[in-house]
């Protein structure tokens, strides 16, 4: 029962960390149409800012430059992206975020090397427990600043002009311009948010029990896209319920790899992609998202 | 160019390729081989995602089907190590084994069929990961992560691959099993090119490209839609099959590490700087992208700025030089080119059809 | 070639999406052979007609009937093999040369599948053949056979406009929708492509039902009038009476007043 336990809260820490990650894809895709692929490695952009800062400036500012380094890394994809958007569909700009990811990768793969990064964290290998339940206390600082910043999302989104002026445009592009929305400047606010939350994730991604942050930490954010899919690529509760989907699945499939051994090993790795597809099968919009209408 | 000097120039190609063998070594032929397979694989990708507007990152998965396919079905059963296989005869193998793709392409098209756009290019990625998975672990068919060795191609009595060294000389030139694989490839190549340009320029081609201009104008204008994306899904894959099985000769060893993601985007990558929907552009692409990091590799001595592979050195090593230029590519055909490579020998610009919509 | 016109019979047909009504309950039927206009203001509805028709939306409630099949519920290419062609109010051409266009238009008509085609067998061959000759006289007929071999990117809008409406009748339809033929064109176009549609009912015998804004044309053309105003019909007859119906003349006097206004700033 324990056991379960700890499955359960690494799933809900993981998924909280994915959440950041799905809930910037979801944003893009709201504001442009576009599949972010290059989300990946300015999530490794911003982590490794942290990982090259934190000795200089502490830890606190290093995540600032980090969020910072990676929303202007986001931005400038988005001036690129919007220099296709003339015209072009969406699987090509897609192909395109595909092209950033193999520059950005590249370059910072590098620099980054074999080797693990350390970002400085407060938490280190800290363990807390709860009765019996045993989970490190990097784990619950992800779930904690996780749901404080997913909430500040859904506020703006609510609230805030940028929020309006998002739901507007999302609802109408046309309108939402007529009605004076600048529509780049809203875009480009999106790019911006969804590069800082995957700064953060990375953070967390790279925090104990993983050794550090390496090159492959931005293909974590692979498996955000199965979350922000199977949530629905245009609701952001769907991104979040996506991701607590995929994050327990995760976590259940490789906290009981012996019992599922008949699966064959390695199966953490592909549940998320099961799940999507099961999804998928029967709700070809992912559980929240709207049906696209083609208008002639 | 002139309808004339393109036939020309296509001429003298033949007679290149069809001549190398005799000159090039064997380092350079299993390069050219190697960018066979992608011309192939390219071309399926090209009808699906450039002809039919579907994109796909699951292309690996499928190369990876025709690969694997053809081992198991050529490869010797109850083998020492526990490996299964039919043991049938290379060709009918490599046949098979193309069919099998296309097969596999059909049981998930029903699925793709269901999914628009981003979903279906996410869903196609899930392709990737579950075929690793179904890889490493299906020892008995893929050897799991150490592979398995791959039968060569057998014609006609004729072995197809290096391991023969019974002399055969032609002109004084020893042929040995990649010489005559060259010229498989080279057949291969030839049939891929040559249908899919007949498919494109026909019925079905038409009905292709109005599904990616516009479904509602396609199924108005009498094109069933869903059946034709499934089409545009199992040919795309037959073609897969058979550069998969073709890599797979190449290679002689097929590992589950070469089917990544990786390869998916490889692919794309060729298809964009190809030129989205133009098989020539795609395939004449595919010869860019693997010869590049082998032109790198062989040359990293005499370029200036590139680094040898694990020498420790600064500056990148000729993979990574070869990524940067075509990630580079790829922004910049999409930004500044759309035609791509396809454009080159285009003389008027091809514009976007769709009007806005209301 | 084709089976003789039938009628159409459009009965209690209503669309919603979201919150609003694009069509109550409209019933018309048009004659066989006839050239039937389907006019009103904008956001009428017409054009959400035009989809019902050609199964690109589905009604909510009610049913349309074609020679006594019924089309609601059928996917559009099923509609298209009956018979009913259309083109669009925002011309939707597929990239390529005229020739691929038209020839697009015969794929119901043409059998030829993914493996003769790609291994060019000479059924496929001679069938494209004798198809393309067939698709070149209707582009002549069109007044467009000298672009036939040309991209159709670059056509000015009329062409393209003729292109598809050309495509529609590489179809060989019985009931021909046309969604604002004129929009756009200059005076001398519109009367060539009046002259155009004439000819085609009275070469081809098949009906034609048109959206068309001006009314000019559709006096002159149409045998009979629907008038639909915020999804409702609110007329229906031959066109003189449609003119002098005094709830066509509120209907169309409110947008007129707009359009002048329009004009004048
Ligand atoms: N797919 C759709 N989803 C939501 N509303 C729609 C859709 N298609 C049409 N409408 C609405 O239905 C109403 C009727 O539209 P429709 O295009 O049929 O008008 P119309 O008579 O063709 O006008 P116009 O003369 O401007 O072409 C409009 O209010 C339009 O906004
Ligand atoms: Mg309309």
């Amino acid at each position: 029962m324990t056991k379960f336990a700890e499955t359960v809260l690494n799933g809900l820490a993981l998924g909280s960390v994915y959440a950041l990650i799905a809930l910037g894809f979801v944003v893009i895709f709201k504001a442009s149409g576009v599949m972010n692929f290059a989300h990946g490695s300015i999530l490794l952009l911003g982590g490794w800012t942290v990982t090259a800062t934190h000795q200089a400036v502490g830890f606190p500012l290093a995540v600032l430059c980090g969020a910072l380094a990676a929303g202007a890394a986001a931005g400038l994809l988005h001036a690129l992206a919007a220099r296709g958007l003339r015209g072009a569909e969406a699987p090509v700009l897609t192909i395109l975020t595909i092209g950033v990811d193999l520059l950005l990768v590249t370059a910072l793969n590098a620099r980054i090397g074999p080797d693990f990064l350390s970002t400085g964290d407060p938490w280190g290998d800290a363990v807390a427990r709860f009765g019996g339940v045993a989970v490190t206390q990097s784990r619950l600082a992800g779930i904690v600043v996780s749901v404080l910043l997913i909430g500040g999302v859904f506020a703006l989104f609510r609230w805030s002009r940028w929020g309006l002026s998002m739901r507007a445009a999302a609802a109408d592009q046309e309108a939402a311009a007529l009605m004076g929305i600048r529509l780049h400047r809203v875009r480009l606010a999106a790019w911006c948010l969804a590069g800082a939350l995957a700064a953060v994730a990375a953070v967390f991604l790279a925090a104990f029990p993983a050794p550090g942050l390496d090159r492959t930490t931005g293909q974590i954010a692979l498996a955000a896209f199965p979350a922000a899919i199977l949530g629905g690529m245009d609701s952001a509760v769907g991104a979040l319920a996506g991701s607590l989907v995929i994050g327990l699945s995760s976590a259940l499939a490789a906290g009981y790899q012996e019992q599922l051994s008949g699966l064959g090993t390695g199966l953490a790795d592909v549940a998320p992609y099961l799940v999507m597809v099961l999804v998928l099968l029967v709700r070809p919009n992912g559980l929240f998202g709207s049906k696209e209408l083609s208008r002639v | 160019m002139s309808e004339i000097s393109k036939r020309a120039v296509a001429g003298v190609g033949v007679l290149v390729l069809l001549a190398l063998p005799f000159y090039a070594t064997g380092f350079w032929l299993q390069s050219g081989l190697f960018a066979m397979a992608a011309v192939i694989g390219a071309i399926g990708l090209s009808l699906l995602t450039g002809t039919t507007g579907q994109l796909s990152l699951g292309h690996a998965f499928f190369l990876a089907v025709g690969a694997y396919g053809y081992v198991w079905l050529s490869g010797p059963a109850g083998a020492a190590d526990g490996l299964t296989g039919l043991g049938l005869p290379p060709l009918l193998a490599f046949g098979l084994a193309v069919a099998l793709t296309g097969l596999a392409g059909g049981l998930l098209s029903p699925i793709a069929g269901r999914l628009r756009g981003m979903y279906l290019g996410v869903a196609t990625l899930a392709l990737v990961f579950i075929g690793q998975h179904v890889m490493l672990n299906a020892h008995t068919v893929t050897g799991g992560y150490n592979g398995r060795s791959v039968p060569p191609m057998d014609l006609f009595g004729f072995a197809l691959a290096d391991a023969s060294p019974q002399g055969l000389l032609v002109l004084g030139v020893p042929f040995g099993g990649l010489e005559r694989l060259w010229y498989f490839g080279l057949a291969l190549v030839a049939l891929a090119l040559l249908t899919a340009r007949n498919l494109l320029r026909g019925r079905p081609g038409r009905a292709l490209g109005a599904v990616r201009d516009s479904e509602v104008a396609a199924a108005v204008m009498g094109v069933p839609v869903a059946r034709y994306r499934s089409a545009a899904f199992v040919v795309s894959c037959l073609y897969a099959g058979a550069g998969g099985a073709l890599l797979a000769l190449v290679f002689r060893r097929v590992v589950p590490e070469t089917f990544g993601l990786v390869l998916s985007i490889d692919y794309l990558a060729m298809i964009v700087i190809g030129g989205l929907g133009s098989v020539g552009g795609a395939a004449a692409a595919a010869v860019l992208v693997t010869l590049l990091p082998q032109v790198l590799t062989g040359y990293a001595d005499d370029l200036p700025l590139l680094a040898r592979a694990g020498s420790g050195a600064a500056g990148p090593t000729p993979g990574e030089a070869a990524r940067y230029l075509y990630g580079a590519a790829i922004v910049l055909v999409l930004t500044l080119a759309p035609q791509g490579l396809a454009g080159l020998t285009r003389r008027r610009p091809r514009k976007t059809l769709q009007e806005h919509t209301p | 070639m084709t089976a003789a016109a039938a009628e159409l019979r459009v009965d209690g047909v209503t669309v919603r999406f979201a919150g609003l009504t694009a069509l109550d309950e409209v019933s018309f039927t048009v004659a066989p052979g006839s050239i039937h206009a389907l006019i009103g203001p904008n956001g009428a509805g017409k054009s959400t007609c035009f989809n019902v028709l050609s199964g690109v939306y589905r009604a909510t409630e009610g049913s349309v009937h074609y020679d006594g099949r019924e089309l609601t519920g059928l996917a559009p290419h099923r509609i298209a093999g009956i018979g009913v062609a259309r083109t669009f109010q925002n011309i939707v051409l597929t990239a390529g040369t005229v020739a691929d266009n038209l020839m697009l238009g015969r794929h119901g008509l043409t059998t030829a599948g993914f493996a003769s085609t790609a291994l060019r067998l000479p059924k496929a061959v001679r069938e494209q053949r004798r198809h393309r000759e067939r698709a070149y006289e209707i582009a002549d007929f069109l007044g467009i056979a000298a672009h036939f071999e040309q991209p159709v990117g670059p056509l000015s809008y009329g062409d393209r406009k003729r292109v598809e409406i050309a495509r529609a009748l590489c179809m060989e339809p019985r009931l021909l929708l046309l969604d604002e033929p004129v929009a756009g064109m200059n005076p001398t176009e519109r009367l060539a492509m009046a002259a155009t549609i004439a000819a085609v009912r009275a070469e081809l015998g098949i009906s034609i039902l048109i959206v068309e804004h001006d009314m000019g044309m559709v006096m002159r053309l149409a045998d009979a009038v629907t008038v639909l105003d915020f999804g409702r019909r609110i007329a229906d007859g031959t066109p003189e009476s449609v003119q002098r119906d005094p709830a066509v003349i509120a209907a169309y006097l409110g947008q007129q007043q707009e359009q002048q206004k329009e004009e004048s700033a």
